[in-house]
Formats: C-alpha cells, sequence, structure tokens
C-alpha cells in the first residue's frame, strides 16, 4: 500500500476533472458530484487527453472526440464503449484526497488482445 | 489477396484486389471495418498486421502518428494489401447492409461560392444511392492522397453528386481544384460513407451546428427533410457559422427551405468576424443573423433547441468537439449527437 495525497478536498470543482502529478505519474482526478475517480488521464479508445476532451455530466465520463462514455459509480460502459476505464485506489482522509499509487496504469494499445483477451 | 481479420467479435476474411485500399476491400464487401474520415486523418481504422506484406501509401498520415510502425502497425485507410494478409483490428468487426462501392467520376461545373469555397459537381460512371449525410472519398491521378466530401443533394440512384470545397492554404487538391486545370478531370470515387445521416422517419426534431463548407452534408439533410415534409410535424433549428457575410453560401436555398417549412425550421447565419447589424438577412429576410461562434450562439439556443432532437455537427475540428460537448452538457443522450470527423 502507497498511499498518496494528491490533493485537498474542494480542489476540484464538482463535474470537471484535474490533472495531477503524484510522484511522476500523471493522475487524473474526476469529481462527479457523488464521488470521486483516479484514472490515468488518456481516453482508453485513442489516447486523447482527457484533462481537454473529457465532459462530466450527470455521473457520465464522455470524451468528447468519439463519445466514448463510462459511468462513473459503477464504472460501467455506456453505449458503443469498447474499453474499460482504469481506475486508482482513492480514499478520503482529514480533508485531502489519497491514491494508492503502486504503479502507473496504462493501456495496452499495442497489445490489446493479450490484455482483454479478445481472441479467444 | 485473401485478408483475414481477427477481431474482438472473432475472425473474417475478405478479398482485397490489388490496388485497393483494405479499408475500401472490407466496406465493399459488407465488413463493418471501423472508419471515420477514411482519408488518414483520424485514425480509428488502425490495425496490425500480423503476417503478409503491405504497402502504405501515405506514411505521413496524420491520424498515424500514435502508431507503432514498427510492429507493423498501418491504417486500413492507407494500405494495400501485396500478399495475403492477417491483420489485427482492435474493434467489433460485424457485417453491414450497405455496400459502399468503387465508382469513376467527372468533375464539371466547379464554380467558386466565396472567395475561398468552390462547389462541383461529379458525374458518376454508375449511378449511387446515400443517405442524406454521407460522404465521398475522391482520388485524383494527379494529386496524391484521397479527400473526403459530403454530398449536397438527396436523392436515390444519383448519376450526379454535388460538393463542396475549401480552399486550405496548401491543399493541393483544392489547389488543383480551383487552379488552371483543363477539361473535365476524371477522379476515382468511394462511397457512400459515413453514420451521421438522417432518414425521414426519425421522427425527432434536427438541430444542426456547422462551420463553413461543414454545410454540405447538412444540405442535404435538409434537402431530404424537405422533399419528405418533415417540418411540417418537426422543428429544425440550424445554425450555419462563417466568418463574414461575404464567405456565407446557399443561402437562396437555405431561405427557400425554410420557407416551405410551415413555420417550424429557423436557419440562423452565425459570423464570427462581423457584426450582424440587423437580426434578419437583408436580401434574404427568412434567414437569421448572430454574430458570435457558431457554438456559441448555438448553445444558447439549445436548451430548447435540443429537445428530443437528433443533433447533426459538421466543420472544423475545433468547431466540433466544442459543439459536442455543450449537446452533452446540455443533456442530449450520445446516439442522437451526430457528426463526421474528416476536416
Amino acid at each position: 500500500m502507497t498511499w498518496k495525497r494528491i490533493c485537498g478536498l474542494g480542489d476540484v470543482a464538482e463535474n470537471t476533472v484535474r490533472k495531477f502529478d503524484v510522484d511522476g505519474i500523471p493522475i487524473l482526478l474526476v469529481n462527479y458530484g457523488a464521488g470521486y475517480r483516479a484514472i490515468p488521464p488518456i481516453c482508453p479508445h485513442m489516447e486523447e487527453p482527457l484533462e481537454e476532451s473529457s465532459v462530466v455530466v450527470r455521473c457520465i465520463l464522455t470524451c468528447t472526440k468519439h463519445l466514448w462514455a463510462w459511468k462513473l459509480d459503477t464504472l460501467e460502459m455506456q453505449g458503443e464503449t469498447e474499453k474499460p476505464l482504469k481506475t486508482y485506489e482513492l480514499k478520503q482522509e482529514d480533508g485531502s484526497i489519497l491514491v494508492n499509487v503502486q504503479q502507473e496504469l496504462v493501456y495496452e494499445f499495442d497489445d490489446e488482445d493479450e490484455e482483454d483477451d479478445f481472441f479467444k | 489477396m485473401k485478408i483475414t481479420v481477427q477481431s474482438r467479435t472473432g475472425e473474417t476474411t475478405l478479398e482485397c484486389a490489388d490496388n485497393e485500399a483494405i479499408l475500401h476491400a472490407g466496406l465493399r464487401q459488407g465488413i463493418s471495418l471501423p472508419y471515420e474520415c477514411a482519408t488518414g486523418t483520424c485514425g480509428t481504422c488502425r490495425a496490425r498486421v500480423v503476417s503478409g506484406d503491405v504497402e502504405v501509401r501515405w506514411k505521413e498520415a496524420p491520424g498515424g502518428t500514435r502508431l507503432k510502425p514498427d510492429k507493423g502497425d498501418i491504417l486500413m485507410c492507407q494500405t494495400r494489401a501485396r500478399s495475403d494478409c492477417v491483420l489485427k483490428v482492435p474493434s467489433e468487426v460485424g457485417t453491414m447492409d450497405a455496400r459502399p462501392a468503387p465508382r469513376n467520376g467527372v468533375i464539371r461545373n466547379i464554380r467558386k461560392l466565396t472567395k475561398d469555397v468552390a462547389r462541383f459537381d461529379i458525374d458518376l460512371s454508375v449511378p449511387m444511392s446515400f443517405e442524406a449525410g454521407q460522404f465521398v472519398v475522391i482520388d485524383s491521378a494527379d494529386v496524391v492522397g484521397a479527400r473526403a466530401y459530403s454530398m449536397v443533394n438527396f436523392d436515390t440512384e444519383v448519376r450526379r453528386i454535388e460538393l463542396v470545397a475549401k480552399r486550405k492554404p496548401g491543399g493541393k487538391f483544392t489547389d488543383w481544384l480551383f487552379g488552371a486545370q483543363q477539361g473535365d478531370p476524371e477522379v476515382a470515387v468511394f462511397g457512400p460513407l459515413g453514420r451521421a445521416v438522417f432518414r425521414s422517419d426519425e421522427g425527432k426534431n434536427i438541430l444542426s451546428i456547422a462551420g463553413g463548407s461543414g454545410i454540405a452534408g447538412i444540405m442535404s439533410i435538409l434537402e431530404c427533410a424537405v422533399r419528405a415534409d418533415y417540418f411540417r410535424e418537426h422543428k429544425g433549428s440550424v445554425f450555419f457559422g462563417v466568418r463574414t457575410m461575404q464567405d456565407a453560401f446557399y443561402l437562396e436555398t437555405l431561405a427557400r427551405y425554410v420557407d416551405s417549412s410551415h413555420g417550424n425550421l429557423v436557419v440562423t447565419i452565425v459570423l464570427s468576424d462581423e457584426i450582424a447589424m440587423t437580426p434578419f438577412h437583408a436580401d434574404y429576410p427568412s434567414l437569421r443573423l448572430a454574430s458570435g461562434l457558431v457554438h456559441e450562439v448555438a448553445g444558447q439556443a439549445m436548451a430548447s433547441a435540443a429537445e428530443d432532437a437528433i443533433a447533426f455537427v459538421a466543420g472544423p475540428p475545433v468547431m466540433v468537439d466544442a459543439a459536442i460537448r455543450g449537446l452533452i452538457i446540455c443533456g442530449m443522450p450520445r446516439q442522437d449527437i451526430r457528426y463526421d470527423k474528416f476536416g
């Protein structure tokens, strides 16, 4: 367990995202009102930078580039979205948001099949 | 050549001719390979060559900047097969009813509409049916690389399609088109393509946000709608963004659509670099005028215009992204937002 402080509660406004550097690992913090998610800062589809391309509305994060979207409380994929979001474990403590960072989460663009077992 | 495609949905095979892009080969055989622009800019048709020889036509395609060529990554729209191949495609690949096809065409009637926009026709060797909002890919032997253009007209089994091109600085195809090329140039035409389509049985209102030559596909949608008397039952809002009044075109046709819409179609010309002096166009009083960025002006009206509507968005990528963002924020479901990005 390596819990790291990412920011204070209230540092990221409701329905917005903000990118942080946590010991050299880029993490996007998403405040969807009812809670937070800490995710890699790129869309798993085409590597779009979610800091610029995402919209958070009614608990759903949508990448405006190709409209891939995820429900943030359940992480359910919406519509034509084909890949799940990866998330860092997160907790709130003494007015801070902490993330559990073991190693950087990355989407395997070049070996998706091995990761997702598509072709089995 | 035989191409074997391994995808999330399993394995499928297709035949690819000698000088045919793998994407075109699949689509023409009704295999729903992923694509958006079909001209090398979006990157949606990426695949990895597992085995076989291929030839990549446009190696610097902007849609390919995140590919790993050393691992065999390609864009299927830019790649020809030189032997039987096995490809991995990181998406779902099924079958589709639509069968886009290659045709020969002859460019006719090039006419400038503004200082940097021209309209032209292509007479097709074989008639084509398409859905309102679709586009074709044009390839000329004189200029390297294919371009995508939306049809302006709408009909079934057409022999002639009308297209709009914007001249971009350094754009070789439009330099050639706007330039002094003689006679009636021959081109290869592949299509129809694109999913941002309108059907007259949609049963919903229409909200369109277009910038510059992006209005082309919207014109086809409006033509289809007006012919079906769609605006008897449904409302339409069109926001057409241009820099100045001098950059606006198709105004006469747009005014005609408004006049035949039973008062249900509102078309607003939005000027980004000029103040609209009157709320209506002096020569075409059916058309409204506004000043500002088209997605922002549309955004102010979105809350009402987006209700029970399908949105069609077309234009420069920055405008398309901003308009989509606005539509999502105002609560429009993703499946009701339709766009093509080949700018």
